[in-house]
């Protein structure tokens, strides 16, 4: 198997990402952003990092992961103990954690081969024990009582940038799997994996790689998570309202579409916001009729709708159903 | 893949107008002049798993409020201001709580923050109070790790939750030392395990660690929340013939644990659940005769009002406002430190924080807290260190507290009765 | 000795409780191969309705079972005949079925919010701290009732399967839907039967559970947790397979304490979960299922 990337990244593409992420980056001084806004943007980059990586291996490979805080926490407390240590500057201390969060991944190797349901239910399995087993270990986590990072307002202001590298790094890696073979090879084993495997597509080798890579992303933005909060503790980085959280985005915005769980990530922590501003109780309630009609109506999540609108708008004929978006 | 390049520019460009248009959210804005009212800011957990206790802590804070507002305000550089609260539900979680401080800082521009409920949360919360130094008063944030951190703006006005176990060994101790209850006893340990169960479990064990073998921690054990079933849990106990039961949960846990233990037919010489054991929702889900003496160490008690003094001025203006019912300790915590930052400001004579934060670290007044007194030692990180209340339930429906002597309305009975039967 | 018939008997009461959140789950599993997530939701439900019951019209929590099981199957039948029916079937659907029902979930706990407050709230019969001495342990009357409904259930199951048409057809839908179509059997108001006796059944066991725990609207997701990790264990179509698996967790659980320290039991179940799926994904009792 070769990873061919294209031989020509399109280029309208790649102008218009690298003016979003220039925008991005200059909009603190341009705007002049209060630190609220400035920190709420940073937090939504994490979530949009978290998102688009979950949507590898949720979306691409079709493999709905209910255990993704299992890496979160993983990536957040080997940061969070390597600072601690002043061992390492942050931006390697997050990269180490991702990386021991991608190697923890790979510990879920044989699940990989389970299909469906099955899969969820397993990454439930894992979720849930890694949380326990984490919380148990205090040495490690601090239990229950988490671990205190000193406060270091300049890095959080500055998370912002890092954040969004992160962002930028991740969405084009999306993109990037996304048209290359590696992303076709993947669709292959979401839409059948004993066909692929009969084309000479290893199921086993390809899941292991995207769980692994999806699994260090969202280690690094555990690790960023912890600087920018100073405080993580095992119930709250494992727990299973931050994996459900995960899907939620990615689901919201666009299950198995390139950037869907990036416009979820921003929807999800806006949506989030306004509801505890305004609608404090109902907004458990909202998110499920959202998943609901969502699910029952526009799989594609508000990227589908979206498309549809554009597709209305350029009076373009729809094109058959089969052919839609990230197929099934 | 013609719709995947549309796609791939579209979205970006969504994601910059999404987050433009996010950051239209107004600025923080307060003009030094022109001030016409003192703002404070706060998030509790309005709903969510901690909406009960978040409620309480509301009820507390607003009292607080109405009862200054209603007198004026507060005197600063000459004149009277209001003082007004921005309340904000933080859901219990941690992203959130810390985001609407940050909001209530740097967008709403409140001059002071008070505190939200749970260690956790206060701890995370304090951060952001920290990096904008802006005086942070809680009622909510038990545990030391967080007092521990050097933190200047940071005030609790809740004693850490260790004492709660040392309160309740020193009576136990006084037991011992009175003969009713043997030496060595054999104690059960155990704990939820949430940082108030770990601190909760420390206070107890370091006493033990220092009496001299008059203690044994037979079972040293946590819990995970909302346990289903502690048949095992308490199968053991059962095994290692323990005399003393001390043990630290929540609510739910608490009433299932319980009625377990009711159930199961045990029974031992004392028996704790921490700060539980006198709620009324509590005694209803388990019933008058099953709760007969046990122990609950508490921050503050509406027996406290018994006497004449600040608890009973404080318990009379609560029933009076909330239709005749007894506040607990959430609504007298809450309560305190709101007057705690009150009563700085007053002293300060102006509304800036740094001389606010200079009256609070040096402040000493009194309170309706155990022990009369209201200080934030610096040498405990600024968190209170007032005694805790000992309650025991009577059979005759009352929870009377039974130490510190000076404010026990009951002795305290050791060697359960129950057991006797 | 007496250690280990107190564990035992712990074991064994505890199975009855876990067979019965389980049931529902694996019925409508088996049936409709849908993961229903709001499983959780429906025992809170049932539990809340119970303590309704109780609180306004003085019902005991035994005598209102037929209530809540006739509400929780209205609750079930409802739910597929608006939501679930529209979804793919098979392994397509599967994901969208996981979020759809977990969507529904999300909406029954905020609903219970806004009725009943986050409070924390119990059931309390004269008897909810009785215990009669059986095997030299105590044992909780309102275990015994669970046990027994938990060991009644799948008798009467087996007999719906069985001995009535309804049934017959149940377990020809589960077999091959397909065929059953060609045959005359009418499969949708099948699956809506069964999703709302899978309902039913977890309503059931939101009661039985209310009478045993305090419970708030976060109630139920430890328990579907728990019941993944028994119809897993117990392989699929086989209710005694369920409640085999609801004992050995059970067990495995309850004298995992002799080895674990208490917290960590709580991950057992999990761990024994993806131990199941992996080695034996057809369950301890059940066919393969992979694919």
């Amino acid at each position: 198997m070769t990873l061919r990337w294209p031989a020509l990244v399109p280029p309208r593409a790649a102008g218009a990402f690298a003016a979003a992420v220039a925008a991005l980056a200059a909009l603190p001084a341009l705007l002049d952003l209060s630190a609220y806004t400035h920190n709420l943007v940073t937090l939504t980059f994490l979530m949009v990092a978290g998102a688009l990586a979950w949507n590898w291996m949720g979306g691409f490979v079709g493999q709905v992961s209910f255990g993704h805080a299992a890496m979160f926490g993983v990536g957040g407390f080997v940061a969070a103990r390597l600072l601690l240590a002043g061992a390492v500057p942050a931006p390697i201390a997050w990269l180490l954690g991702g990386a021991a969060a991608g190697v923890f991944a790979l510990g879920a190797h044989p699940t990989l081969r389970l299909r469906g349901p099955y899969f969820s239910i397993a990454t439930i399995g894992l979720g849930e024990a890694t949380r326990l087993l984490f919380t148990y270990w205090e040495d490690f986590t601090g239990g229950s009582s988490g671990l205190s990072l000193p406060i270091d307002p300049d890095l959080k202001f500055r998370l912002y940038w890092w954040g969004l590298a992160l962002v930028a790094l991740v969405a084009a890696a999306s993109f990037l799997i996304r048209r290359s073979a590696l992303g076709l090879q993947l669709l292959a084993i979401k839409a059948d994996v004993d066909a692929a495997a009969d084309v000479g597509v290893s199921a086993t080798f390809h899941q292991d790689l995207v769980f692994a890579l999806s699994g260090a992303v969202v280690g690094v933005t555990g690790g960023l998570w912890a600087s920018y909060f100073s405080f993580i503790e095992p119930n709250d980085m494992f727990g299973f309202d931050r994996s459900i959280g995960f899907v939620l985005m990615a689901v919201i915005g666009g299950v198995g579409t390139v950037l869907g769980p990036a416009l979820g990530a921003v929807i999800f922590v806006l949506l989030r916001q306004y509801l505890l501003a305004s609608y404090p109780q109902l907004y458990l309630g909202l998110y499920g009729t959202l998943l609901v009609l969502i699910i029952l109506f526009e799989p594609l999540g508000l990227t589908g709708l979206l498309l549809r609108l554009w597709r209305r708008a350029a009076r373009r004929p729809e094109p058959a159903p089969a052919a839609a978006g990230g197929g099934r | 893949m013609r719709n995947g390049i549309h796609l791939g520019s579209l979205q970006p460009m969504l994601l910059a107008t999404a987050l433009l248009a996010s950051a239209g959210l107004p600025s923080a804005a307060s003009s030094a002049e022109a001030r016409t009212r003192i703002a404070v800011g706060a998030t509790l957990p309005l709903t969510g798993s901690e909406a009960r206790v978040g409620g309480f802590f509301k009820e507390g804070y607003d009292l607080a409020f109405e009862e200054v507002n209603r007198a004026g305000g507060l005197e600063v550089g000459g004149k009277k201001l209001p003082v007004a609260l921005t309340l904000l539900d933080d859901t219990s979680t941690q992203a959130t709580a810390v985001s609407l401080a940050d909001r209530l800082v740097s967008s709403d521009g409140v001059d002071f923050l008070l505190g939200t409920y749970s260690s956790h949360l206060v701890e995370a919360q304090s951060t952001v109070a920290e990096q904008y130094r802006v005086p942070y008063v809680n009622g909510g944030g038990g545990a030391t790790k967080i007092y521990r951190r050097g933190f200047k703006y940071l005030f609790g006005a809740i004693s850490p939750v260790e004492l709660l176990g040392t309160t309740l060994m020193t009576w136990i101790d006084e037991q011992q030392k009175a003969g009713k209850l043997p030496r060595p006893s054999r104690i059960a340990l155990l704990w939820e395990n949430t940082a108030h169960g770990k601190d909760f479990r420390k206070g107890v064990s370091d006493f033990v660690a220092k009496s001299g073998g008059a203690y044994v921690i037979a079972v040293d054990e946590s819990f995970a929340l909302d346990g289903k079933d502690f048949g095992a849990l308490l199968g053991k106990v059962k095994a290692e013939n323990v005399d003393l039961f001390l043990a630290d949960a929540h609510l739910p846990d608490y009433i299932t644990m319980h009625r377990q233990y009711v159930g199961a037919g045990l029974c031992h010489k004392v028996v704790s659940y921490g700060a539980r054991g006198s709620e009324k929702g509590a005694i209803e889900a388990l019933g008058r005769e099953n709760v007969d003496y046990v122990l609950s160490g508490v921050w503050w008690s509406a027996e406290l009002g018994n006497r004449p003094g600040p608890s009973r001025t404080f318990v009379e203006a609560f029933k009076a406002r909330y239709g005749g019912r007894s506040p607990e300790w959430f609504q007298a915590l809450a309560y305190e430190s709101a007057r705690a930052l009150f009563a700085a400001i007053r002293q300060a004579g102006a509304v800036d924080r740094e001389a606010v934060r200079k009256k609070l670290a040096e402040m000493k007044v009194d309170s309706l807290l155990p022990g009369g007194r209201l200080e934030f030692p610096a040498a405990y990180g600024q968190q209170a260190q007032n005694a805790f209340v000992v309650q025991q339930n009577q059979p005759d429906g009352s929870s009377p507290i039974v130490f510190p002597k000076d404010v026990a309305g009951a002795p305290g009975v050791a060697a359960n009765p129950r057991c006797a039967r | 000795m007496a250690r280990f018939v107190d564990l035992a008997v712990s074991a064994v009461l505890l199975a009855g409780l876990y067979a019965t959140m389980a049931y529902g789950l694996g019925l409508i599993y088996g049936v409709l191969r849908v993961v229903n997530l709001a499983h959780g939701g429906v025992i809170m439900a049932g539990a809340y309705l119970g303590w309704v019951l109780h609180e306004r019209l003085g019902i005991d929590p035994y005598l209102s079972i037929p209530v809540v099981l006739a509400s929780s199957f209205g609750l079930g039948v409802v739910t597929y005949r608006l939501l679930v029916r529209h979804l793919p079937r098979g392994p397509a659907g599967g994901p969208a079925s996981l979020l759809l029902l977990f969507g529904v979930w999300l909406v029954l706990r905020n609903a219970a919010y806004l009725l009943f407050t986050g409070n924390d709230q119990a059931i309390r019969t004269a008897y909810s701290t009785r215990s009669i001495a059986l095997l030299g342990s105590q044992v909780s009357v309102n275990r015994l009732a669970v046990l027994g409904i938990a060991v009644l259930t799948p008798v009467l199951l087996h007999l719906l399967l069985t001995r009535t048409y309804l049934g017959r057809a149940i377990r020809a839908v589960a077999q091959n839907a397909d065929s059953c179509a060609l045959v005359g059997v009418d499969v949708e108001r099948i699956y809506t039967l069964t999703f709302g006796i899978g309902t039913a059944l977890a309503g059931l066991a939101g009661l039985l559970s209310a009478t045993l725990f305090s419970f708030n609207p976060g109630f139920g997701s430890g328990e579907l947790l728990k019941s993944f990790v028994v119809v897993v264990l117990g392989g699929l179509g086989s209710v005694l397979g369920t409640g085999a698996a609801a004992l050995i967790l059970a067990v495995v659980e309850v004298f995992a304490i002799l080895v674990l320290p208490s917290y960590l039991t709580a991950a057992v179940g999990f761990v024994m979960l993806v131990l199941v799926l992996v080695l034996r994904p057809g369950g301890l009792f059940g066919h393969r299922i992979l694919g």
